[in-house]
């Protein structure tokens, strides 16, 4: 029997992470909130990109409307942050539905074009709408506290993404190994033949799109409770290229991978931050070895290695099959 | 004589200025095995890609058992009962062969988003009589043992094979296969006869099927179109055509004679 297996695998990342405040520093907690806020932000952009593959830059812009929204709604609205919370969430949800729209005629490079100037849009409201947005300097946002459960605010949100990470995790999975996981992969594979089979493009692109904005969004809506303070930088362009190294890293295609992405980086970052301009060189250099020599992220190890990993659409094409036949021609071609 | 299932009519379409398709016609029975032969670029696949909503016919009409398709999207065309394959192979390559299969039920099943993402039983249901389903579809073409590959460890000939198969478990009225004896080797073209036969007689289902090897055309099918330049020149039982000499003249030629000299 698989002593292993990915379910075990995700049982025991699981147990070590409810444990975690039980040890770790204010430091170490921190960093492991971050890994659970990241790991949800790499779920929902390898269900666009890794799935249902839409190349599409604009995470970190969700990432950023979900926080803005949960910290300005409580402060010029007044809303309690567990108002606030959902309703950044569901913004972020809303806009990424629109960004479909594009994807149903813009494919590629052209789709990545577009997201990214939205990507860029959103940078430049949240800078410049100043009197909504507090501007560069961004804004502070009030402490939530967990009274009358006897936890401190960075315990008890610690707990709280957690329990957030893990029922998404579990949605995530259930959803990729149903029909409208499969039909993600086919609009990824060929546009086409999933049209031919009954598989409405628009519709599944804009789920595609919908998941991975309110999954951002909810990312940031903690994120903003966690420092307590919003700014624009935090959604910029590097954020999104931290986000898709995450899902390269972990594995392109796979909701283990992206947690996996997640908690690589994460660590990573905050190991090398000692070392002056490390941080750059080394992440730069891991993904070039990544994208070189393992295509299929850490995940595809562990598939290979791990008795009874067993994913469901498991990017086949990626992996290299040491006992399958020789592979026949395979013309990837558009329909003719 | 019963109403046609597929009805094309005077469709005309074209790519700036280039008439691909001019007025064709074509009526196609239920049951019916129909070929559509012609030369390349007589604009065959064209004629596909119109019927199943890829394209937009400039002018004429096309209706499927009676419904207009006209405007439609291809995947709402899908769901009134038409299949299709591809002239190259379209499986899809990040999923296995079963996963493949499975992915043809997508317009006979229902479950939806938040109950697939919440684990609700009755998709949790579904899905274990979608993968059964796709294991008989998969035995019923002879590829079950190869359930669990990844689609591109299949032969070219097979990969068709699991596609028609893929087309198939959708319980389609009508079925456009697009040269789909590409790439298979003798052995495997002349079971190729039998299984289109079967598709017709075991499933009950109707082909359109665009082919070059034009021994599995004459063979197989009840009736055969001609295309050429985006016409049809001809139209009739496989003796009618093969002795038609507009037929003989624009395309068949040299195989044809070859044939009847040596039989
Ligand atoms: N999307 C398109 N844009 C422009 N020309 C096209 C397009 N699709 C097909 N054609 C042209 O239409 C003609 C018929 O092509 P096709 O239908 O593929 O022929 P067949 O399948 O009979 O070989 C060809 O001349 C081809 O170049
Ligand atoms: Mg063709």
């Amino acid at each position: 029997m698989a002593l292993l297996g990915r379910r075990n695998v995700f049982l025991l990342l699981a147990a070590i992470a409810c444990v975690v405040p039980a040890f770790a520093n204010p430091y170490h907690l921190f960093v492991a909130n971050l890994v659970l806020i990241y790991a949800l932000l790499a779920i929902g952009l390898n269900i666009l990109v890794g799935y249902a593959g839409q190349l599409a830059f604009a995470n970190a812009a969700m990432f950023g409307i979900g926080a803005y929204t949960t910290g300005l709604l409580q402060v010029h609205f007044s809303f309690p942050f567990w108002l606030a919370f959902p309703c950044g969430a569901l913004v972020a949800t809303v806009i990424g539905l629109a960004l479909a729209l594009p994807a149903l005629r813009l494919s590629g490079l052209y789709l990545a074009l577009s997201t990214l100037a939205f990507a860029q849009f959103t940078q430049w409201v949240f800078l410049h709408w100043e009197k909504i947005t507090f501007g560069a300097g961004g804004f502070k946002t009030p402490r939530i506290s967990f009274d009358p459960l006897p936890i401190s605010k960075p315990v008890g949100l610690y707990y709280l993404s957690l329990v957030i990470v893990i029922a998404f995790v579990i949605f995530a999975q259930n959803v990729i190994a149903s029909r409208i996981g499969r039909a993600f992969v086919a609009v990824r594979d060929s546009e086409p033949a999933a049209a031919s089979l009954g598989v409405d493009l628009l519709r599944y692109k804009a789920l595609a799109f919908g998941i991975s904005g309110f999954y951002a969004g909810t990312a940031g809506g903690l994120y903003s409770q966690m420092l307590n303070f919003v700014s624009p930088e935090g959604y910029d362009l590097f954020q999104m290229v931290l986000q898709k190294a995450m899902i390269v890293i972990g594995g392109i295609g796979s909701i283990a991978g992206s947690l996996l992405g997640a908690g690589t980086v994460i660590l990573l970052l905050e190991a090398l931050r000692e070392v002056k301009g490390a941080q750059e060189v080394v992440f730069g250099g891991l993904l070039v070895l990544f994208v070189i020599f393992l295509r299929g992220g850490i995940v595809s190890v562990l598939r290979r290695y791990v008795a009874g990993w067993d994913e469901p659409l498991r990017n086949p094409q990626r992996e290299a099959e040491p006992d399958a036949p020789p592979i026949a021609a395979t013309v990837e071609k558009p329909a003719q | 004589m019963t109403a046609p299932i597929l009805s094309i009519r005077d469709v005309g379409v074209s790519f700036g200025g280039l008439t691909v398709l001019d007025g064709v016609n074509l009526d196609v029975q239920p049951g019916e095995i129909r070929g559509l032969i012609g030369p390349n670029g007589a604009g065959k696949t064209t004629l596909l890609n119109v019927i199943c909503g890829i394209y937009r016919p400039s002018r004429g009409s096309l209706t499927l058992d009676g419904v207009s398709v006209v405007g439609r999207k291809t995947s709402e065309i899908a769901r009134l009962g038409l299949g299709r394959t591809f002239q190259t192979s379209q499986l899809f390559a990040g999923m296995t062969v079963l996963e493949n299969l499975m992915t043809g039920l997508h317009r006979r099943s229902t479950t939806d988003f938040l109950s697939a993402g919440f684990g609700l039983s009755k998709s949790r249901a579904e899905e274990r009589h979608i993968e059964e389903e796709a294991r008989r579809a998969l035995d019923f073409v002879g590829m079950g043992q190869f359930a669990d590959r990844p689609g591109s460890a299949l032969s070219f000939g097979q990969q068709r094979v699991v596609e028609i198969a893929r087309t198939l478990i959708g319980e389609p009225k009508v079925v456009l296969l697009d040269e789909p004896a590409v790439g298979l080797s003798l052995n495997r073209l002349a079971e190729f006869d039998t299984l289109l036969r079967r598709i017709r007689t075991e499933k009950g289902v109707t082909l359109l099927l665009i082919e070059h090897v034009i021994r599995l055309v004459m063979d197989v099918c009840d009736k055969v179109t001609v295309m050429n330049f985006g016409n049809v020149i001809a139209d009739g039982t496989p003796a009618d055509v093969r002795d038609n000499p507009q037929v003989i003249e624009a395309y068949l030629g040299k195989e044809l004679r070859a044939r009847s000299s040596a039989s």
